[in-house]
Formats: structure tokens, sequence, C-alpha cells
């Protein structure tokens, strides 16, 4: 009797095990993390990776500029200044490129067709952008915003690459599915 | 297209004479209701719609904020010191007026980057202190040739 009781348990535990995992999977996060990686990716594209924006950020012209003024108090100020930003920037690329990381990881296989191999490619991407950024801002941090212009460049490069990349798997996200999103994940968080 | 005809409009008539991208910026953010951020003008407004007018005088406030960005430090000492110069004020109480108020804070539009917004307010600040070493020389400090 026992025997049976322990075979019936075992069969209903299987049961419910090929249950659970033959249940179709829902993305995490849902619509909000889709809304979540638009966003990260639209103020990757138009707000901190443009090449001109870099430039500026990193453009040694201004510190010639300065320092033709003569005075090591406006030197310092304006090394302090362009410090405090090109951490700033460093430290907005990274989180947006976390968020995106993170959606990539979580749920874009559940929405885009990316293959085997694509996604594998771009998180090994994300992971040394993140390292790159890192390395950045150690640098910035300790040398000023002029120490490392080649690591400043590659990774905006290469971060601009990735967005492409991340871009074309969410591509089937068009203004009005996102807007639609948002709606839903406002309407979510009111309740 | 009427915001473009407007957008234009705005340009040739009023916009020409304000030749700079910081006279253009704090020209444009002063025709911007503070409490509800819709901008006014009463002559596009009146041609066009008050919708379009402000959707125009929004998309130009955003092309001169964008424009600002872009010049280099010494453009826009360059550009702050003649805006300097038509306001009629002393240096010394235009200079310690703006370091005070910090009124380039208002200037920029609504749904600017935050760090194009971070970067032009951090520019203002250094072009400030030369502006300002400037009225103050000391012998140390004396500009290279």
């Amino acid at each position: 009797m026992i025997q049976l009781i322990l075979f019936l348990f075992i069969g209903v535990a299987l049961l419910l095990s090929v249950g659970v995992l033959m249940r179709p999977r829902r993305a995490e996060g849902g619509s909000t993390a889709l809304v979540q990686a638009r966003q990260a990716l639209s103020t990757l594209q138009s707000g901190l990776l443009p090449a001109d924006m870099v430039a500026r950020v990193f453009d040694r012209r201004d510190l010639e500029y300065v320092e033709s003024q003569g005075s090591p108090e406006l030197r310092k100020l304006f090394l302090d200044e362009r410090t405090r930003v090109a951490l700033l920037w460093v430290s907005r690329v990274r989180e947006q490129l976390l968020s995106l990381r993170e959606f990539h990881a979580g749920s874009a296989r559940f929405y885009a067709q990316l293959n085997p191999l694509t996604e594998l490619s771009l998180l090994f991407d994300f992971s040394r952008l993140l390292l790159a950024c890192r390395i950045l801002q150690v640098f910035v941090y300790l040398r000023g915003p002029y120490a490392a212009p080649r690591i400043a460049g590659a990774t905006a490069a290469v971060a601009a690459k990735v967005c492409n990349v991340s871009q074309e798997s969410l591509a089937f996200l068009t203004p009005a599915y996102a807007a639609a999103g948002a709606n839903r994940a406002a309407r979510t968080a009111r309740f | 297209m009427d915001v473009l005809q407007a957008a234009d409009d705005l340009r040739r008539r009023s916009l020409i004479n304000y030749p700079r991208p910081l006279d253009r910026l704090i020209y444009l953010a002063s025709m911007r209701d503070y409490n509800t951020g819709v901008y006014y003008h009463d002559g596009l407004a009146s041609r066009y719609s008050p919708e379009v007018a402000c959707e125009a005088m929004a998309d130009c406030h955003k092309e001169a904020f964008r424009q600002l960005v872009a010049n280099s430090l010494e453009e826009v000492v360059e550009q702050l010191e003649a805006y300097m110069a038509s306001t009629h004020t002393s240096p010394g109480d235009f200079v310690a007026a703006w370091k005070g108020l910090e009124p380039y804070r208002v200037a920029v539009p609504v749904e600017s980057d935050p760090l194009a917004a971070q970067f032009l307010f951090s520019t203002f600040r250094v072009a400030l202190a030369i502006l300002e070493s400037r009225l103050h020389p000391s012998p140390a400090a004396a500009p290279a040739a």
C-alpha cells in the first residue's frame, strides 16, 4: 500500500513537472521591458552615442583654449567640469547598455527572431562594452577626461554597432506598439 | 507641413535678428510660459495657429540648443561676451548675476537630452569663469599672446 502511494506521488510529481515545463512561457516584465529597451536604445542612439556629442565631450581644443588663458585656476575648473561630464557620459552609457542587455538576456527571445549565435554574440559584445565602460570610468576618474580618448572613441563606436544589431531585433517594435505598451504599463502601474 | 512653414517664417522674420545660437536660445526661452511650457508668439499664431506657432518655436528652440552644444568653448565665450555687451549691463553685474542665478538652466528646451544639457551648463560655468578672469586679471593669469 505504501509503495502504491509512493508511486502515485512520484507519478503526480512527474506530471506536474512536465506540465510546468510545457506551459507557454511569458516574457518577464512584458510590455514594460519592451518599452524600457526601446527607451534605452533611443537614449543611446540619439543622446549619448552620436559622434559629434562624443567628440564635444572629449574635445581637446577646449583644453587648449583654456590653457591659452594662462590661469591654473581656470585650467583646474575646466578639467573638473569636463571630468564630471565625461563620467556622467560613461555612467549613462553603461546604465543604458545594462538595461538593453537585461532585455536581451531576459525577454528578447520571446519577441525577436534572433538566431542563438547572434544572441550569444550580442551578449558577449554587451559584456565587453560594460567592461570597457568600467575601465574608462577608472581612467577618467584618476587621470581626467583626456586620459583615454581611444577607449572613449572605440567604446562609442562598438556601442553604436551593438545598438544597430539590437535595433534590428527590436524592429517589430514600432512607435505605435511602444505607445500601446507604455499605456499598458501605466495601467498596470496604477493597480 | 504648416509647422515647417511656420518655423521657416520664424527664422526669416524674427530669428534673423538673433544671429548667434545663444541669443536665439535665450529669445526663444523667453517666449515660453514657465508654468505651462507653451510658447507664445502673437504674429506667428495669427498667421498660422497657436498650436502650430508653439510647435514651430519649440523646433527652433531645439535647433538653437543643438547648435550651441556643438559650438566650442571658445565660441561660447565669444557669444556670451557679445550677449553681455548687448544687454548694456556692467560686465561685473552680468557675470555675478549669471553665476548666482544660473539663468541658462531655464533656457534649455524641455525635451533636451540630460547629458547635452549638463554639458552646456558646464560649458557656461567655465565660460563665465573666463569672462570673470578677464574682468579681474591677475599678473599670473595674463592671456597668452
